[in-house]
């Protein structure tokens, strides 16, 4: 069974094994963030509204990344779910390197270290049989080109996929104009992704606001 | 929370009250899986009646999703209504209201599913 942060992280793997640009977005970090909240969320220990996270069960889940980031929820104050995402964001590499631990182990990813103009270090992480990133990008067509209401699980891989920019690994921007009143309107159905838009959002304007501030 | 369902000649009428939380989910949804299949055996519709719902969570959302889900399957309508504005404000930021019928009231609901 592969979970949710999983998915994510095998979108943002080209097929030669490189990871999308798109993964380099500080939007990447904080999906992966909001993904790993989600799939606590459905794993049954986590439960959230409008005003904050409420840590439902703190038995660990025995996945790393999930199981770091519910160890600080339980030990951290009532928070929003952007700001448990914002609170969590110097977290993000870590639960990346986690999750690709995961994806190597079982096999879906290879590790191959290479070196860039001799000095460089390039790491590339080629998948087996591209089986499950497969699955996950014919899920998210499929709800994009059907009339169906959408799945639990489908609506929160295409809203974090969208959130993370992460379509644009595999749709042409053409593509995904013209979809993005299905995306808007299937994709993200869910408090969890809502909140990782709203971090995402508030990221964006910190990273504007210091650009745009004369340091003296 | 409890939920209370009514059969009515072309509706189902599913009454939830209180606090639909992740400890009310999956009693709330093996409820509504079950209204929805009683319902489709007899081609009606169904409408979740807010009026009394106080809270829902993100847990409790999925159940109305689910709910939603198994009746288009079915081919039957769905609607909620009356939704208290607590819970409307989720529905809203959750884009819920995009995807599922809302109605202001039962008999909104009603004349629009039981025509």
């Amino acid at each position: 069974m592969i979970t949710l942060p999983e998915e994510l992280l095998l979108l943002a793997v080209e097929d030669d094994g490189r990871i999308a640009y798109t993964a380099g977005l500080p939007g990447f970090g904080l999906a992966i963030i909001g993904a790993c909240l989600a799939e606590l969320s459905v794993g049954g220990r986590l439960d959230a509204d409008l005003s904050g996270v409420r840590v439902v069960s703190t038995t660990p889940t025995g996945i790393a990344a999930q199981d770091l980031v519910l160890e600080a929820l339980a030990k951290g104050p009532g928070r929003s779910i952007s700001d448990w995402i914002l609170e969590l964001q110097p977290r993000g590499p870590e639960l990346v390197a986690a999750t690709l631990g995961i994806l190597t182990q079982r096999g879906i990813l290879a590790q191959q270290d290479q070196r860039f103009l001799w000095v460089l270090k390039a790491r590339r992480y080629p998948m087996k049989d591209g089986r499950e990133q497969r699955e996950a990008k014919l899920r998210i067509m499929e709800l994009l080109l059907s009339e169906e209401l959408p799945s639990t699980a489908d609506t929160v891989l295409l809203g974090f996929a969208a959130a993370a920019q992460l379509l644009q690994g595999f749709l042409s921007s053409a593509e995904i104009a013209r979809l993005e009143h299905r995306i808007q309107q299937v994709g993200g159905l869910d408090l969890f992704v809502r909140g990782t838009e709203e971090a995402i959002r508030a990221d964006a304007e910190i990273r504007a606001r210091a650009f745009m501030t004369p340091l003296f | 929370m409890n939920a209370m369902i009514e059969e009515l000649p072309q509706l189902t009428c599913v009454k939830a009250s209180g606090r639909l939380d992740f400890e009310a989910s999956s009693g709330f949804q093996t409820q509504m899986e079950a209204a929805v299949a009683g319902a489709a055996t007899r081609g009606a519709a169904v409408v979740i009646d807010c009026a009394s719902l106080e809270y829902v969570s993100s847990a409790g959302l999925r159940v109305f999703l689910v709910a939603a889900r198994a009746a288009k399957a079915a081919n039957i309508g769905f609607a909620v209504c009356s939704l208290v504005p607590a819970v409307k404000e989720v529905f809203e930021v959750s884009g819920f209201g995009r995807i599922i019928d809302v109605q202001a009231d039962f008999a909104a609901a009603s004349a629009k599913l039981a025509g």
